[in-house]
This record gives C-alpha cells, structure tokens and sequence, in this order.
C-alpha cells in the first residue's frame, strides 16, 4: 500500500469507529426518552435536565454522525443522471463537489461559529430554564466538532476520487452492505 | 435585483442535477454567491454571522426530536420481520375474496406506512414478498406493481409520519412568521401533533378509494386478480386465528399505542415516537429477533438516516440565509402578488411548482428549502396551515408516483422481477395517480376533510 491509500484507510477507518461509538447514543435517546414517559405519566414526575439530557442527545446523535453518513455514502444525491456516469464521471463529480463545496462550507462554519462557541465557553453558558443543565457551552462545541469531523472524512472522499481518476480499478467506498439506503 | 435570488435557485437546480449530494450542494453554492455577491457589493457579509445561531437553532429544536425515535423504531420492525409476517398473514386472511391478495396489500401498506413511514422501505419490502407470488396467483402485472408503488407511498400521508414531523415543523415556523408580518402580535400556532391529526382523514379516505379501485376491477375484471384459494397461502404457517394473533396483533396495538396517545393528545410526537420505538425493540425481543448485531445495525440506519435528514437542514439553512440576503423573499412575495388568480393562483402555482420539483427532490429537501419560501407567504394570504401541510403531503405523494421520474417506481423497479415490463409499472400506476389527483382536488374543494378533525380535537 503507498501513502496515498494508507492515509486514505486511517481517515476512512476512523470515520466509521467513530460512527459506529456515535450510534449507540441511538439506543440512549429510546431508552432515555421511555424512562421520561413512563416517570411522567406513572409517577407525574417530570425534570427538566432530563429532558434537557434527551436534546443533547439527540443533537450529539446527528451533529457526530454527519461524518460517519459522509463515509457511507449515505447523503442523498440526485442520481437521475449520476448513477448512469461511468467511473470517471462519478469520480470528478466528488472530486470537484467535495473541493469546491463541501471543505470550503466546513471552513465557513468553523470561520462563522468559532467567536460564538468561544464566548459560551468564557461564559460557561448554562441552561436558561431553573434546574437545566450547565453545560449549554458543551452543545454548543457541537458546532464546531461537526464542521472538523466532516472535513476529516471530506479530505478522504477528495482523496479517493482523485485515486479513482488516476487508476479506474479503484474501489468504491465500501456502503454498509446489510442496510442499503434506509431512507426512501 | 431582483434577478440574483431566481439565478440562485436555477444554479442551485441545474448543480443538484450533477449528482452531488444535496446538503452540501445547497450550501456550497450559496456560499459561492455570497462571496461573489460580497466582491460585488450586492450582498452583506454580516448576514453570514447568523449562521452560529441557525445551526444551534437545529441542535436545539425540539419538535424534530421525533424523528431519531421515528426511524428507529421504523428500521426496528423492518428488520425485526414484522412486516413479512403482517403481509403473510393479511393475504391469508383476504385472498378468498376478489382481489383479495390486492386488498390484503393496501391494508398492509397502508399499517407499515403508519408504523414506518418510510416510503423506500415499504416499496421494497412489499415488492420483494408480494409482487412474485401475486404474479404466481395470476395478478395482471400492471395491477400488481402499481399498487404496490401506490400503497408504498402512503408512508408520507399516513401519520405519524416522519414527512409529517419535518413538514409540521416547518409549517408551523412559516405560521409564526406569516402571522408577524401580518401585524398580529398574539399568534395561534400550529404543530406537528396538528398535522398528524389533520392528515388522519385524507389518508383514511385515500386508503378507502384505493381499496373501492381493487375492489371493482377485480368484479368488472376478474381475470385480472384473481380470488386466491386459501390453500395456496402458506398452510405451513399454521392455522390461520394463529398467525392473525401472532403476526397482526402487536403492530397493530404498537400503531393504535403511538397514534392513540397523540391524537387524544396524551403524549407529543416524541414522547409518542420514543414509546414507539421502545415498543418497537420490545416485540423485536418478543420475536426472539434481536441479537447484538440486529441492534447494531438498527442503531447505525439510525445515524446515519438522521445525520442525512438535519444535513439537509443545515444545508438549506444556510441556502435560505444566502437567498434572502439577496432579496428573495421580496422577490417571492412580490411574484405572488402579481399571479393573477389571487390566492387559488398563488395556490395553484405553488403546487405545480412542488409537483415538478418532485421529480428530482425527495420529500425532506422539498420541505426544508421550497416550503419555508413559499409557505409564509401563502399563510399570509389567509390559507390555512393545516391544509397547506396535507395538500403538500398529498401532492409530493403523487409526485413520487408520477413517471417516469417518481422514486417510489425506481424503488420498485430495482426489485421486481425481470419479467415485470418498466412499462407495465408505468401504466400500473396510473389509475392511482388519477385517484390521487381526484383525493387532490375533493381537499382543495372541501378543505374541512383536514382541518375538521383538528378543530373538534381543540375544542375539547
């Protein structure tokens, strides 16, 4: 293996760890979600950090898993005219959408937030609401873990389409075979 | 000016249709603009510091907390096998009768889309276990496939849905602002539980005229859809009370569970969804199901379905910053007031447009980058939100079906069997796109048939 593809497989390789950790946050939020449910309406109990704790989940389930999607090819595209692309054709059209679209958006976002996460931190912003979490400012950091985990993941995508036009026998990312596209 | 937001939406278009994924498509290109627009000087780089609260906006919005728990429990009882057994046991129960097998095929669409509500997955999964052996029965193949592309695509009506929820969303923020604009300063709201409820009873007719459709082919042509000898439906599954009890009873409770406790208004959409999706893993296990790699692999749809569906939205957010930062929002209202027709015009207009953009769009960009547009606008116009969201619902539905771009016949193609004819699918549908036309034009006509329900359940 040359540099060009070991690079390519530690980026990959990492994307799909974290992913795969990210996902049990899936199984946290149902359970989490039930427990509130059932405390409020069998024991009118009802906590505001608990519901608190369900919107951080929620928000770290996605913001982290971006990345992880990226890697499985599993953002929707319209693919009228892509899936009939040959090899080559597929490859520039990521190669040029990943340099010209997607690392400059995670530059924008990292450029735009980084006062804004950096204030909530100095501040350490909490909860609005009495009896919320004090860790407002740990969301928040969301905004820029989601934009650096996504260029990660985007430099391996930009990588691999520029392997594929050099040698078309290049493989595919490999998607996660036993799912498929769950969404439509 | 005025040109720049009509030029961005036609790049935007003409870009999408590359292939690239959608999210970062719609950002990229508006970021391309804004920095042309800022070396220009026709467009302000402060617009772009809104962004940080934007994006924390949809970490925090709570109404759309529903959708994880949605797919979760979704893609939980997709690979828990329970849609097999609801089908295996329905066509046991139906197939006596005449096009039984057919009837048997909308009853079940039409629960998985209640307990799904993911068009794809109900395409495919009906496609792969009924299309053959209808076939094997005798079923025209034109009938067969569009009624399984039909039924699958009640998944975006028939609440809860998880189209709903983003819909609900959407709509009810497009209210707010509408009602803002008008000068009213104590605003009524509208939310996602609204929709579910007002979209109740256009799906439940849409599944009556469905079935009324079978129901009279199969009499005036019989040779068409044949009714079934039970004995040729699985005699090995046991007696029939047996698999009724064991494959029908607990989706069936989980639906009335989930659907019940939002429509009496006991629980929200996510505490619904949450219960749903517990319930969801709860019958997994029943079913002895559930090992550590099902799990796992239910956990990882679900990331990777939600981190797409808020992708799009971070997308699009950022798109409609760039877009009204040029102006465009004037430019929209502006055309609107121009249609001549007033607001059945604007109506009519709008509707197209969805319709057309169909084609290449899915149901979550369509709702995060055309509906925040045109919807204030519209709501200003005095139309009602509810409607609104079912007529868009409804609307996207038929699109999906209309050839040759509709999804749900891709989905169908991709798993029917080579002898089954593109255009036998084609012309299989098309009774039901005139079923879904006419279900369009009796809402516009009588739009009590979705905002009837939500008003009794207010009232109380």
């Amino acid at each position: 293996m040359d540099t060009a593809h070991r690079i390519l497989h530690r980026l990959d390789r990492f994307s799909l760890a974290f992913g795969h950790l990210v996902a049990w946050l899936a199984l946290a939020l149902v359970l989490l979600t039930s427990l509130i449910v059932l405390l409020r309406y069998a024991f009118g109990f009802g906590s505001i950090a608990m519901q608190e704790a369900q919107l951080y989940l929620h928000g770290s389930l996605f913001m982290l898993g971006i990345a992880y999607t990226l890697r499985c090819d599993e953002h929707v595209r319209v693919d009228i005219f892509y899936r009939r692309f040959s090899h080559r054709g597929r490859a520039w059209v990521d190669l040029l959408g990943t340099l010209l679209f997607l690392l400059p958006l995670c530059v924008l976002i990292l450029v735009t937030c980084f006062d804004y996460v950096v204030v909530s931190w100095q501040r350490q912003e909490g909860s609005a609401d009495a009896g919320g979490l004090p860790y407002v400012y740990v969301l928040k950091t969301l905004l820029l873990i989601m934009p650096a985990l996504l260029a990660v993941q985007a430099v391996a995508e930009a990588l691999r389409a520029a392997l594929k036009l050099r040698n078309p026998s290049e493989p595919d990312a490999d998607k996660p075979a036993e799912e498929g596209s769950a969404w439509n | 000016m005025e040109l720049i937001p009509l030029l961005m939406f036609v790049v935007v278009c003409a870009t999408l249709v590359a292939g690239y994924p959608v999210a970062f498509t719609l950002a990229g290109v508006a970021l391309i603009f804004a920095l042309i627009g800022m070396a220009t000087g026709t467009f302000n780089g402060q617009d772009l510091t809104f962004i940080p609260n934007r994006l924390f906006g949809i970490v925090g919005n709570q109404s759309l907390m529903a959708v994880p728990l949605f797919v979760f429990m979704g893609v939980m009882l997709e690979k828990s096998r329970v849609a097999e057994n609801l089908l295996t046991s329905m066509a046991r129960l139906m197939g006596p009768l005449p096009g039984g097998l057919g009837i048997a095929i909308i009853v079940v669409g039409a629960l998985l889309a209640a307990s799904t509500g993911i068009v794809g997955a109900t395409v495919v999964t009906m496609g792969l276990l009924a299309l053959p052996s209808m076939l094997r029965l005798g079923y025209k193949p034109e009938l067969a496939s569009g009624l399984i592309c039909a039924t699958g695509t009640l998944g975006q009506i028939i609440p809860p849905s998880i189209a709903l929820v983003l819909l609900g969303d959407v709509i009810s923020t497009s209210y707010q602002q509408a009602q803002l604009k008008m000068g009213l300063w104590s605003t009524t709201t509208v939310s996602v539980g609204d929709l579910f409820v007002g979209a109740l009873i256009p799906g439940l007719v849409l599944v009556g005229l469905y079935i009324l459709y079978m129901l009279g082919h199969a009499l005036i042509r019989p040779q068409d859809a044949p009714a079934v000898d039970r004995a040729a439906l699985g005699e090995e599954h046991g007696p029939l009370l047996g698999q009724l009890i064991s494959g029908l009873l607990p989706p069936l409770l989980l639906i009335f569970l989930v659907l019940g406790s939002i429509l009496t208004g006991k629980a929200t959409p996510t505490e619904a969804a949450g219960v749903g999706a517990f319930g969801a893993l709860l019958l997994a296990l029943a079913k002895r199901q559930l090992s550590l790699t099902t799990l796992q692999e239910v956990m990882r749809a679900t990331v990777r379905v939600t981190a797409m569906v808020f992708m799009i939205l971070i997308g699009a957010s950022i798109f409609s910053l760039v877009f009204r930062g040029f102006g465009g929002e004037e430019a929209v209202h502006l055309l609107f007031e121009n249609i001549p027709g007033g607001v059945f015009g604007a109506t009519l207009l709008v509707m197209a447009l969805i319709f057309l953009l169909g084609f290449i769009l899915d149901f979550i960009e369509i709702t995060f980058v055309v509906v925040p547009i045109v919807a204030p606008v519209l709501l200003a116009m005095g139309v009602d939100p509810i409607w609104l969201g079912v007529m868009i619902a409804l609307n996207l539905q038929t699109s999906f079906l209309t050839p040759p771009f509709g999804f749900a016949l891709f989905y169908l193609r991709g798993v029917a069997p080579e002898g089954v004819a593109t255009m036998q699918i084609y012309k299989g549908v098309i009774p039901f796109i005139l079923i879904q036309l006419l279900m369009l034009g009796v809402l516009a006509f009588w739009p009590a048939l979705a905002t009837w329900l939500p008003a009794q359940i207010y009232a109380q």
